[in-house]
C-alpha cells in the first residue's frame, strides 16, 4: 500500500515537473513579406535565448489575402497568438480576439500605437511615410530649390519650369504617379494622396476633417484646394504610368531618371537600391494648400495584436516588448528588417535615403497624420478608386471630380 | 427484402453524405447568411431579411457589373463557338499537319487564367502600343485595357483565345461522328460546301452545341481569374451618373465586396448570380434540346 502511494507521489511529481517545463509555442501570423527573413531570424534568436519559449512566425502577404486567411484561421479555431491588423475596419472585425496592451512598457515610447477610446490595442510595426520624392540632381539642373516647394503655387511654377526643359533633362514627364485601377495602383491616389486632404496642414493627431467626412460632409474650400493639387499632379504625370502603369513601372521611371518626382513612400528604398540608383533624393511636402505646409505624412501601416484568449498571451506580450525595448530587437527592426522604428528611444539609422529623410522629418516634428485607416473597409478600393481613375482619364474636368467625391463622401455614413 | 434495402442505402450513403456536406449544407447556409448581417468572424449574427438584397439592387456598381457580365457572356458565347467551330472545320479537313494544329489550338486552354491574364496584360499594355509606335498607327498606341469601351472586347479576345481550342475538341468529336455517307450523298446531289455544313452537319451535331453553349455560357458568366489579373476591374467608367469599374464582372464584384468584410452583402450578390445562372442555363439547354435530331 505504501509502495503504491510512493509510486503515485513520484508519478505526480514527474507529471508536475513535466507540466512546468512544457515548452510554449507562440504562433505569429504576419503579412510583411519583405521582413520575413529578418523576423524569422529574430524569432529563432529569441527562442534560443528564452528556454521553453518557441516563436513560430508564419508570413502571408504580397498579393495574398491576409485578412481572408486570418478569418479562415479563426473560423478553424487556430487563432494566432500574435497577428496583424491594418486599421479600424479590421479592428472591428477581429476585436473579440484583440487584447488590451495599455500596460505594456513600450506604450509611452511611441506616438503611433493603435488606440481605441484611450486604450492601446496594437503594437506599431514600423513607421512608414511619404511626401513627394524628388531627384535632387534633376531639380538642381533645372534650377528648382526643393526647400521652396511648400505651397501649391510653388509646385505649379516648378512643374511648368521642369516641363519646359524636359528635352534637355532627358525626362518623359515631370511626375511619376500611378492612379489606375487596372494597374492595381488605385491606393497611391485613393488612399495615400487622399490622405493629404484628411490630415495635411493640421496637427499630427487632428482627425476633425475625416470625422466630418465620416458624417458625410466635405469641407468645400479645403477640398477645392486639394482637387487643384491632384489636377496639377495628374496633368504633369506620365500618361502611360498614370493610366496603366504598375508599381514597377512607376518606380522604374523615377529610378531611371525619366521623371523628376515620385509619388511613393519610403518603402521604395529597397526597390531603388535594386535598380542601382545613385542620385541624391529627398522628400518635398505634399503642399496642396495656399498656405505653406512643410511636414511629411507619417503613419504606422500595421499593428501587432495579441490574442487575449490564448494561454500564451503573456509570453506573446513579452516577445513584442523585446522587439521594442532590447538592443537585439531594435537591431532587428532597423538593421535587419530595414524599417523605421516607431519608438522614440531608438537611435539607430536606417540605410535608405528616403527612410533617412523620413526619420529626419520625424525628429524635426510638424508632420501630418495619415487617417485613411479610419474609413470603412473597402471605401478606398470600391468607392474612391474609380473616381480618381476617371479624373486621371480626364484631368480637365475638376468640377466632376469634386461632385463625384462629394457624393461618395455622403455615402460613407451608410457603409 | 429489408436487408436488401439496407444494402442499397449503404451503397448510396457515401454519395448522399458527400453531397450533403459539400453542396446542400453550404448552399442553404449561404442562403441564410445572405439574409443576415454577418461579417465573417463575429459570433453575433442577426437575421435581417431582404435588407442586403434591397441594398445591392440600389447600387449602380452592382447593376453595372451584372449588365457587363451579361454583355461579356453574349460576346463570348458567340465568339468562342464561332471560332471553335471554324477551327474544328479546318482541322477536320484534309489539311497537312492537322494533328499538330489540333494540339496547338488546344494548348492555351491548359494555361491557367491567372498566368494568361498577366501575359496578355503585358501584350496589351506594352507590346501592342510599342508596335503601334513603330508602325505609327494611332489606334494601336493606346492600350485597349485603358479605355472603358474596349476593355470588355480585350477580355473577350483573351477568353476566346483560351476556350476556342477546348470547344474545338468537342466539335471535332461531333463532326467525326456524323456518318460520311450522308455528307457524300449530299455532295453527289450537288450541295455546295457551306450548304452541306449548315443543312446537314450542324443539325446532325446539334447535341454538341447544347454542350458547348452551356459550357461557354456558364464559364463566361462566372469569369474571375483572368478578369482579376488582366484588368483588375479597371478602368473606371460612368454609369447612372456614378463612377463604376468598367470591367468588374459579377464574380469580381462579389470578391471585392467580401474583401471589404461585407460578407453577407457579398453572399446576397452570390445568390443573385446563382439564380441568374440557373435561369439562363435552363432556358438555353431546353431550347437547344428541342433542336437536336435523332440519328
Amino acid at each position: 500500500m505504501r509502495r503504491i502511494l510512493v509510486i503515485l507521489l513520484v508519478m505526480g511529481l514527474v507529471c508536475g515537473a513535466a507540466f512546468a517545463a512544457t515548452p510554449v509555442t507562440i504562433n505569429m501570423f504576419q503579412l510583411k513579406v519583405e521582413i520575413k527573413d529578418a523576423l524569422d531570424a529574430y524569432a529563432a534568436k529569441y527562442s534560443a535565448t528564452h528556454p521553453g519559449v518557441t516563436v513560430k512566425v508564419e508570413t502571408l502577404g504580397g498579393g495574398a489575402d491576409f485578412g481572408g486567411a486570418l478569418k479562415a484561421k479563426i473560423q478553424a479555431g487556430q487563432v494566432p497568438d500574435i497577428f496583424v491588423i491594418e486599421g479600424m475596419g479590421q479592428y472591428n472585425v477581429f476585436k473579440d480576439y484583440i487584447a488590451d496592451l495599455s500596460d505594456q512598457p513600450w506604450v509611452k515610447d511611441t506616438d503611433l500605437a493603435f488606440m481605441v477610446n484611450g486604450k492601446v490595442y496594437g503594437f506599431p510595426v514600423s513607421i512608414e511615410g511619404y511626401g513627394l520624392a524628388y531627384n535632387a540632381d534633376i531639380l538642381k539642373k533645372a534650377g528648382v530649390d526643393p526647400a521652396g516647394l511648400t505651397t501649391r503655387a510653388a509646385y505649379e511654377k516648378a512643374f511648368a519650369l521642369i516641363d519646359s526643359k524636359k528635352k534637355e533633362l532627358g525626362l518623359d514627364a515631370v511626375v511619376s504617379m500611378a492612379a489606375s485601377v487596372s494597374g492595381g495602383m488605385w491606393w497611391v491616389a485613393a488612399q495615400h494622396n487622399l490622405a493629404c486632404y484628411w490630415g495635411g496642414g493640421l496637427p499630427f493627431d487632428d482627425t476633425s476633417v475625416i470625422k466630418k467626412a465620416l458624417k458625410g460632409q466635405l469641407d468645400d474650400a479645403r477640398f477645392l484646394q486639394y482637387a487643384k493639387y491632384v489636377q496639377l499632379l495628374f496633368k504633369y504625370a506620365d500618361r502611360n504610368i498614370l493610366l496603366n502603369g504598375s508599381y514597377d513601372n512607376q518606380v522604374a521611371s523615377f529610378a531611371q531618371g525619366k521623371t523628376a518626382f515620385l509619388h511613393q513612400g519610403n518603402w521604395v528604398d529597397p526597390n531603388l537600391k535594386q535598380l542601382g540608383v545613385t542620385f541624391k533624393m529627398g522628400y518635398a511636402p505634399h503642399a496642396f494648400l495656399d498656405t505653406p505646409e512643410k511636414g511629411l505624412y507619417l503613419f504606422a501601416p500595421s499593428w501587432y495584436c495579441v490574442n487575449p484568449k490564448s494561454p500564451n498571451a503573456a509570453q506573446a506580450k513579452a516577445f513584442l516588448a523585446s522587439i521594442a525595448m532590447t538592443p537585439e530587437g531594435q537591431d532587428y527592426m532597423v538593421n535587419q528588417a530595414g524599417m523605421i522604428p516607431a519608438f522614440k528611444s531608438v537611435k539607430l539609422q536606417p540605410k535608405g535615403q528616403l527612410s533617412q529623410a523620413l526619420m529626419a522629418a520625424n525628429a524635426r516634428g510638424g508632420n501630418y497624420g495619415v487617417f485613411f485607416g479610419m474609413l470603412p473597409d473597402g471605401a478606398g478600393q470600391n468607392v474612391f478608386a474609380p473616381i480618381y481613375d476617371l479624373f486621371a482619364q480626364n484631368p480637365d474636368n475638376i468640377e466632376q471630380f469634386i461632385s463625384d467625391m462629394k457624393k461618395a463622401v455622403a455615402t460613407l455614413p451608410t457603409m | 427484402m429489408h436487408r436488401h434495402s439496407l444494402t442499397k442505402a449503404l451503397f448510396v450513403f457515401p454519395c448522399v453524405f458527400a453531397i450533403t456536406m459539400v453542396i446542400l449544407i453550404p448552399f442553404f447556409l449561404g442562403l441564410y447568411f445572405s439574409m443576415t448581417d454577418w461579417n465573417g468572424v463575429s459570433d453575433s449574427i442577426k437575421f435581417v431579411g431582404f435588407t442586403n438584397f434591397e441594398k445591392i439592387l440600389a447600387q449602380p456598381g452592382f447593376i453595372y457589373s451584372f449588365l457587363i457580365s451579361v454583355a461579356y457572356t453574349v460576346i463570348n458565347v458567340v465568339l468562342v463557338n464561332v471560332v471553335g467551330f471554324a477551327l474544328a472545320l479546318i482541322v477536320t479537313s484534309n489539311l497537312r499537319f492537322r494533328n499538330f494544329y489540333r494540339a496547338g489550338f488546344f494548348v492555351p486552354y491548359l494555361i491557367g487564367g491567372i498566368v494568361l491574364g498577366y501575359i496578355w496584360q503585358f501584350l496589351f499594355n506594352n507590346s501592342i502600343p510599342a508596335l503601334g509606335k513603330i508602325l505609327s498607327i494611332d489606334a494601336l498606341q493606346t492600350s485597349m485595357l485603358s479605355l472603358s469601351d474596349s476593355v470588355i472586347w480585350a477580355m473577350s479576345i483573351v477568353n476566346t483565345w483560351q476556350y476556342a481550342g477546348y470547344v474545338m475538341l468537342i466539335f471535332i468529336a461531333a463532326i467525326q461522328s456524323v456518318p460520311s455517307s450522308v455528307m457524300e450523298a449530299a455532295k453527289v446531289d450537288g450541295a455546295g460546301y457551306f450548304k452541306r455544313v449548315f443543312t446537314i452537319l450542324i443539325p446532325m451535331m446539334a447535341n454538341s452545341f447544347t454542350i458547348t453553349l452551356f459550357l461557354t455560357l456558364t464559364t463566361s458568366f462566372k469569369q474571375f481569374d483572368m478578369n482579376l489579373t488582366l484588368t483588375n476591374g479597371g478602368p473606371a467608367a460612368r454609369f447612372l451618373g456614378q463612377p463604376v469599374m468598367a470591367s468588374q464582372l459579377l464574380a469580381m464584384d462579389i470578391f471585392n465586396t467580401a474583401k471589404a468584410n461585407r460578407m453577407a452583402e457579398a453572399q446576397a450578390k452570390a445568390v443573385i448570380l446563382f439564380v441568374a445562372l440557373v435561369v439562363v442555363s435552363l432556358v438555353q439547354v431546353s431550347i437547344n434540346k428541342r433542336k437536336e435530331v435523332e440519328q
